[in-house]
């Protein structure tokens, strides 16, 4: 392959990752600016390697082992911020992070299936929460709730969609 | 649901919302340090909500090929808040990424590089997706009966079936019957223009018609110039032209409203011509000058029969096209036999199939057959041996709902590496995978290519064609609409088969092989099928433009 043709594949093969790379970066850092920031480092870096870059071996493990990397410098960087994991965590969990995050589009198109079966307040709660981050306090005060009564409700309609998600991912396959 | 896990789902909750204190946060790793299965699951919910942060946040998808624009430039940026970052570093990637492919190839090929992407991120696909109201639709009137039309520059084609908006619709030749939300129904003969404007009137540019209104639909009008012809329940005729407007009343009585002659009644076996002038005449109507509906009927029938003689044509020829690997015409109609007979050439009667519960009906025409699928059994069982490479299916269906989460066109039984699943998601997308991989390996088995939602509740009942294609070679997989491509995207290489099998399968329903007493999804088809085409090929754009333009109706 001749070397503009290896870099249209490497930006292809970006491009379609990344929705896998936000997957597997926030779920080992569990915030959406970090998570996005750490995948922009990772997409920084693996640019800068693309000397590295064989389209022949599968591009998603040597990502996301770069983005395992971006994720530890991260939690070293910032260490008087609260991170939600520590190196050893996020050492553990990473394999299977990988795993999952790389079944994110099935994951995504089993939960639009699922949210259209909410009942609407409660796909609006998620809306809020997760569309519009509106704090669980800024959720309860606009629906005039308690914050425990929102997150009951929260965590149920979590658990609601988690289910009806694992279901559909089980029937895909 | 142990207690920890539990936990573990509050602990999680508190920390997204940013009110988790230090002995919160030592207790949340605590589980995770411990438990393996509170790892599994954390790492479920993280997926969970980083899935629904993709969908609710639209700036993490890549921008459109409009907003990055040719050169590539970044967008004018404004200042952005703190939680803008993520919206930031995506936009960069992409826009190194355009910047890139851009210097290096030029527009073609960002526009086919961005395409791919944006078609699984984009998310402008939402209100398809999840509709938060009653679903509505636009027109003003139906269009009911299309014969020998030849459609004018600046109109785009429409189909029978296919509703009117208020606005311009014109035929060059040929008839078009349509009608009008009101009850009342026209025949417009070309070369004709009219302007639709509501359910209960038009105005009549142009071009001869008849128009049949019941008495259901009275007060209909239908304008010309300054003049306004009013049915009060009848048929009736008119004709306009430079040389002035003919209204010929056939049966009941019309209404003439004019600026200058107020109103004139016209009772049946009366006409009344409108010179340029102004001027009125009184004429007798003849009423053969005007196609009337059963004229329209036969001639329809007549293209009917001219198209299934052209269908039938092809069909002759591509049954022995050395590419297919199945081929079912569905054309016995009469037959009572359970057995849906293969169309390929040389017969092999291997390869025909069993009908299960699916009911023997019409298809795209009267003479030929079709198979209804309604039930949950309802299927086709196919026994198709061999190995392959590259795939194209082709069918032609009427679905009349997508009623289950998975509506399948053909599905092998179970899936196992190599084998192909092509269904329909209820949301409307074509749903196409291709196991990659064993089940005992922990890599993942497959990617799934889905085109964009196609389905729309006014093509219920209607016959359309679904092709999709899988060259191996490339991995690259398009998704078809009745000859048009919906999407093309790439499975990459190492979620690729090395060969593709088919085996025991079905049409219009998935078996599971499971055991006798064992439930199963339910997964069949709401509609008919009445052509199935597998090739072991990946066939180009113009052989699968070519199928639609054989068959259809």
């Amino acid at each position: 392959m001749d070397q503009t043709s290896s870099t249209e594949d490497f930006i292809r093969q970006l491009a379609e990752h990344q929705n896998r790379l936000y997957g597997y970066v926030y779920s080992l850092v569990g915030d959406h600016s970090r998570a996005a920031d750490v995948v922009q480092e990772t997409n920084l870096v693996l640019w800068r390697k693309i000397g590295e870059f064989d389209s022949d071996k599968p591009f998603l493990p040597w990502a996301f082992a770069i983005a395992r990397f971006q994720v530890l410098a991260h939690l070293r960087d910032r260490k008087r911020e609260r991170m939600l994991l520590d190196e050893s965590l996020v050492e553990t969990l990473s394999a299977e992070a990988g795993q999952q995050a790389t079944q994110i589009d099935s994951l995504r198109e089993a939960l639009r299936q699922c949210l259209q079966r909410l009942q609407p307040d409660h796909r609006d709660l998620i809306e809020r929460r997760y569309y519009r981050s509106m704090s669980v306090a800024d959720v309860a005060n606009a629906l005039d709730r308690t914050v425990s009564a929102v997150k009951v409700a929260l965590l149920r309609v979590r658990r609601q969609l988690a289910g009806c998600v694992q279901k559909r991912l089980a029937a895909e396959s | 649901m142990s207690g920890r896990i539990e936990e573990l789902e509050l602990l999680l909750l508190a920390w997204e919302d940013g009110t988790l204190d230090d002995d919160g946060l030592e207790r949340l790793r605590g589980i995770l340090r411990t438990d393996e299965a509170a790892r599994s699951h954390f790492l479920q919910m993280q997926m969970l909500t980083a899935a629904l942060r993709l969908e609710g946040d639209a700036g993490l998808a890549l921008p459109d090929v409009e907003t990055l624009g040719v050169d590539a430039a970044p967008p004018p940026r404004k200042a952005p808040p703190s939680r803008d970052r993520a919206r930031r570093a995506y936009r960069l990637a992409a826009i190194v990424a355009g910047l890139l492919v851009c210097l290096l190839t030029g527009r073609l090929a960002w526009l086919e590089l961005t395409r791919e992407p944006t078609a699984s991120l984009t998310l402008t696909g939402r209100a398809v997706d999840q509709p938060t109201e009653e679903p509505t639709s636009l027109g003003i009137a139906l269009v009911t009966q299309l014969v020998d039309v030849d459609w004018g520059d600046g109109q785009d084609a429409v189909e029978v079936g296919d509703a009117l908006s208020p606005g311009r619709f014109a035929i060059r030749s040929g008839f078009a019957q349509i009608e009008f939300f009101c009850g009342a129904t026209v025949i417009l003969e070309g070369p004709a223009e009219i302007d639709l404007e509501s359910a209960m009137q038009a105005t009549v540019r142009n071009g001869r018609l008849r128009a049949h209104v019941p008495p259901a639909a009275r007060g209909f009008a239908l304008n010309v110039g300054d003049m306004k012809v009013v049915d009060l329940g009848t048929e009736f005729g008119l004709s306009v032209s430079p040389e002035g407007a003919d209204v010929q009343v056939f049966d009941g009585e019309v209404e003439v409203q004019n600026r200058t002659d107020e109103r004139r009644r016209v009772t049946a076996g009366r006409g009344l011509v409108r010179k340029p002038g102004g001027e009125i005449e009184e004429t007798a109507a003849t009423a053969d000058e005007f196609v009337d509906f059963a004229d329209l009927e036969a001639r329809a029938q007549n293209q009917q029969d001219s198209r299934y003689a052209r269908w039938k044509t092809w069909s002759e020829s591509i049954r022995s096209d050395p590419r297919l690997i199945a081929c079912y015409m569905f054309d016995e109609p009469d037959s009572r036999r359970r057995v849906l007979e293969s169309s390929l050439l040389p017969t092999n009667p291997e390869l025909d199939g069993a009908i299960v519960g699916a009911r023997r009906v019409p298809g795209r025409w009267d003479h030929k057959g079709a198979l209804e699928f309604k039930r949950p059994g309802d299927q086709v069982r196919v026994q198709i041996p061999g190995e392959y490479g590259s795939l194209t299916f082709a069918c032609w269906a009427r679905i009349d709902s997508l009623d289950r989460w998975y509506n399948s066109l053909f599905l092998t039984d179970g899936y196992e590496q190599g084998e192909p699943h092509w269904q329909i998601l209820d949301s409307g997308k074509i749903h196409f995978s291709i196991r990659a991989h064993e089940r005992k390996t922990k890599e993942a088995p497959h990617r799934v290519i889905q085109s964009p939602s196609f389905w729309k509740p006014a093509l219920s009942g209607r016959w359309i064609h679904l092709a999709t294609v899988f060259d191996i070679e490339t991995g690259r997989v398009s998704h078809y609409l009745n000859g048009r491509v919906l999407n093309r995207q790439t499975i990459p290489k190492t979620l690729l088969p090395e060969q593709t099998r088919i085996g025991a399968a079905a049409i219009g329903n998935w078996s599971m092989p499971t055991k006798p007493d064992a439930p199963f999804a339910i997964r069949n088809l709401n509609g008919r099928i009445d052509e199935l085409l597998l090739f072991s090929a990946a066939l180009g754009d113009d052989e699968i433009r070519d199928i639609y333009e054989n068959g259809k109706p």
